[in-house]
């Protein structure tokens, strides 16, 4: 299957680059380990060889095409990728017709980390509803009929634990927490041209990383998601400290689901629930 | 003859050390380890590679105070923040302590640090050999090796019945002072780290490339977060900012990186380094040309974080050999 | 938890309705507890989460956002968009260890003097049940 994928993206790449259809190929390559895959941009047909694709594609690539504005690109996305596609389309941070999409139906990537690779698929697959890609110029492999959204089992025993429980384990995880930012760096959902965290006037966040400063700044980054996060894990993925970030996004994305039956990406002209709103709806807020 | 520390006598060293002083070493955290204040030789991980965060930490703090000013009956009290702990890293691999040194560089050259130079004057260090070193290591490659002595106190090589001792500084040897230690005649083995990342001359070949669009290639790919500034012992960026809490004003100061997109920004909103590729070169020519011709090495001493919590594979390895390559086709086009 | 040991409740009050009720509990001679601090917004739409994050980051206690009665938004529809912001913020703090009951949001309108009166004191007495937040 990697070999055949691999090819189909190398031959569109090729094709895209010789006729001038597309400036820039974004897709993967083989890392400096010679194990795991990374980003890769494509300019020139006689590159196209470096192209590949295989069960480390776990990139969000989306992000990417934020600088690639006005610029004709391709980009390979997998079925959770496509809808971060459609989130951004939706929100008119991108133009369908300056995308030319290789979508990939997406059997599950697995754990895997610089120069080591398991066999184990990563966790966020296992939940994965979405193999298929939404959105597509090309699609590559055979789609897949997709089960119902999956029930979260860890967050229902997070919200079953004490609340002083709850805190002092958010404490203990926001005191590792670097503020390095990648998190927000990786997510194709944050593009905000000047960041709260980095606000001066007002200076929302001080600049100390330390527990207080680092629970705030984790919280509004995960409220700021709030029926926008689609899933990619990208942000927990690239932590240097492995913060359970997953658990915040998954908690939200549960309770958009409960309160507005609402999965973010999934169509490019979907309305965000926090940015409207229902008169007559009964939200247990003021009642 | 070999000094040797048995693995008990090491036990009962580590447990004086802890009653008087702070004793920081390796310890795991989940699935990291963690440079972190210990209170138990229990808590002490003896099988790693190396730590996830480097141990600058320890004299470079995430989060420092500098000094606080509180008005009190129309008078100002200014206090400087001091270092009184001693404390004692133990732990520390070679390129780690290498890095710190490296640091004296900018931190204790004239005016220097103060309080830089009170956590170097407070610590000891008792480093601890790489038996086997990881992949993404490349100590050997930037100068150094799996069992440099030179940055340390003390150097302990682990063997058969427990640690071969090496007293290099005179802290080291007052620190082992009513340490059991016997003689014996077991050599430590000597392993080899990776020795073939090309970084002699990358100083000029930087200079060279310094117009090379690679960088704007590769900066397609960076993500522009701070993990590997924030990873690296050799890093020292910081920004600084005062707070008032309570009639006390506080001066901080924090890592920082620059890569984050704020961090070269002037009055007026300018900035110099807007856009990713220059940002991106700032790192690796801050690293490998303003740095050695400041203060003669080269800034990165080969300890393989950045290499392996980069989420995108930027590999400052493969960048020294591109950029050779890069900078020699510039030096022959240029005669 | 402020010095003496009382509950610290910020309040941010709506200026069309909320606020104008807890003017009409003051100049009615309504008694309610001196814990709320009073935050004067011009609608409840305007109460950015990171406001309400920030009061717990500094060590509130709790936090009352109230607003005109959905329907009656003098802006026509900013409570309407706050109920659902803050119906998901809820939840989150909730989830990171902030009791939902610490973050309350209420419809007062501006005639509504006792119902403010009491919704303070029914916090306030609330909140001295649950005891102080341990800061962070």
């Amino acid at each position: 299957m990697e070999a055949d994928f691999t090819s189909q993206i190398r031959e569109k790449a090729r094709e895209l680059l010789e006729k001038g259809t597309v400036e820039c190929v974004i897709g993967y390559e083989t890392g400096s380990d010679g194990v795991s895959a990374r980003p890769s941009f494509i300019y020139n047909p006689s590159e196209v060889e470096r192209l590949v694709f295989d069960n480390t594609c776990s990139h969000n690539l989306v992000k990417y095409l934020l600088d690639k504005k006005g610029k004709p690109t391709a980009i390979v996305v997998k079925g959770c990728d496509s809808r971060a596609l459609n989130l951004l389309l939706s929100e008119k941070q991108l133009q369908r017709d300056q995308i030319f999409i290789i979508g990939v139906v997406c059997p599950g990537v697995v754990e895997w980390g610089w120069n080591r690779r398991s066999e184990q698929f990563q966790k966020r697959c296992d939940l994965c509803r979405q193999h298929t890609p939404l959105v597509y110029d090309l699609l590559i492999g055979t789609p897949v009929t997709e089960e119902p959204p999956p029930e979260f089992t860890d967050i229902a025993e997070m919200s079953a634990r004490a609340t002083e429980e709850r805190a002092s384990f958010w404490r203990e995880q926001a005191e590792r927490c670097l503020r390095c930012y990648a998190c927000r760096q990786a997510c194709p959902g944050c593009y905000c041209i000047d960041c709260f965290v980095e606000q001066l006037d007002p200076e929302w966040v001080g600049i100390r990383i330390a527990t207080g400063e680092n629970l705030m700044w984790n919280t509004i980054r995960a409220f700021h998601l709030a029926g926008r996060c689609i899933a990619c894990n990208e942000c927990e993925r690239v932590c240097p400290v492995n913060l359970p970030l997953s658990l915040l996004n998954r908690k939200l994305e549960e309770e958009m689901l409960e309160l507005f039956d609402y999965r973010a990406g999934m169509s490019e002209d979907a309305t965000a629930p926090l940015i409207t709103f229902i008169k007559e709806e009964k939200l247990g807020i003021g009642e | 003859m070999t000094k040797v520390l048995g693995k008990k006598e090491l036990e009962s060293w580590l447990n004086s050390i802890m009653q008087e002083r702070i004793l920081v070493a390796p310890k795991r955290v989940d699935d990291l380890v963690l440079f972190t204040p210990v209170h138990s030789v229990d808590e002490i991980a003896f099988d790693f590679q190396n730590t996830t965060l480097s141990p600058k930490e320890l004299f470079f703090p995430r989060t420092e105070t500098l000094f606080t000013i509180v008005h009190k009956d129309g008078e100002i009290e200014f206090t400087p923040v001091t270092v009184d702990r001693e404390t004692v890293l133990f732990g520390i691999r070679p390129c780690d302590a290498r890095g710190i040194a490296i640091l004296d560089g900018p931190y204790l050259s004239d005016p220097p640090d103060s309080l830089w130079a009170q956590h170097r004057d407070k610590t000891t260090l008792i480093g601890l050999a790489c038996a086997k070193p990881a992949p993404q290591c490349f100590c050997t490659s930037m100068g150094s090796s799996p069992t440099d002595t030179s940055n340390v106190d003390i150097l302990l090589t682990e063997v058969d019945d427990g640690y071969a001792v090496e007293i290099v500084t005179e802290k080291g040897e007052k620190l082992l002072q009513g340490a059991e230690l016997k003689e014996s005649d077991v050599k430590p083995s000597v392993p080899q780290c990776d020795a073939s990342v090309p970084a002699e001359g990358i100083v000029d070949a930087v200079k060279r490339a310094f117009e090379d669009p690679y960088w704007s290639r590769l900066a397609d790919r960076c993500i522009h977060c701070n993990i590997c500034a924030y990873v690296c012992p050799t890093c020292y960026c910081f920004d600084i900012r005062d707070y008032k809490a309570g009639g006390k004003i506080e001066r901080i100061r924090t890592w920082e990186s620059c890569q984050s997109k704020g961090f070269s920004r002037i009055a007026g909103g300018y900035d110099p380094r807007a856009n990713k590729g220059s940002r991106l070169r700032q790192r690796f020519c801050h690293k490998l040309l303003y740095f050695p011709e400041q203060f003669g090495p080269l800034g990165c001493v080969g300890c393989g974080r950045c290499v392996t919590a980069c989420p995108v594979n930027i590999d400052i390895r493969e960048i020294i050999s591109d950029i050779q390559e890069r900078g020699a086709q510039v030096g022959q086009r240029s005669n | 938890m402020s010095a003496d040991n009382e509950p610290l409740i910020i309040g941010f009050l709506c200026n069309w309705c909320s606020y104008a009720g807890a003017d009409m509990a003051g100049t009615s001679r309504m008694a309610y507890p001196s814990n709320i601090r009073i935050i004067r917004v011009p609608c409840s739409g305007r109460v950015d989460p990171l406001l309400i994050v920030k009061c717990f980051q500094e060590g509130a206690d709790a936090v009352l956002v109230a607003g005109c009665h959905p329907g009656d938004c003098h802006y026509n529809e900013g409570n309407y968009y706050s109920r659902r912001r803050f119906a998901v913020l809820r939840a989150l703090l909730d989830f990171m260890g902030i009791d939902k009951e610490r973050f309350r949001v209420e419809w007062v309108s501006a005639s509504e003097g006792k119902r403010f009166s009491q919704i303070v004191s029914q916090f306030t007495e609330d909140m001295n049940r649950i005891g102080a937040r341990k800061a962070g």
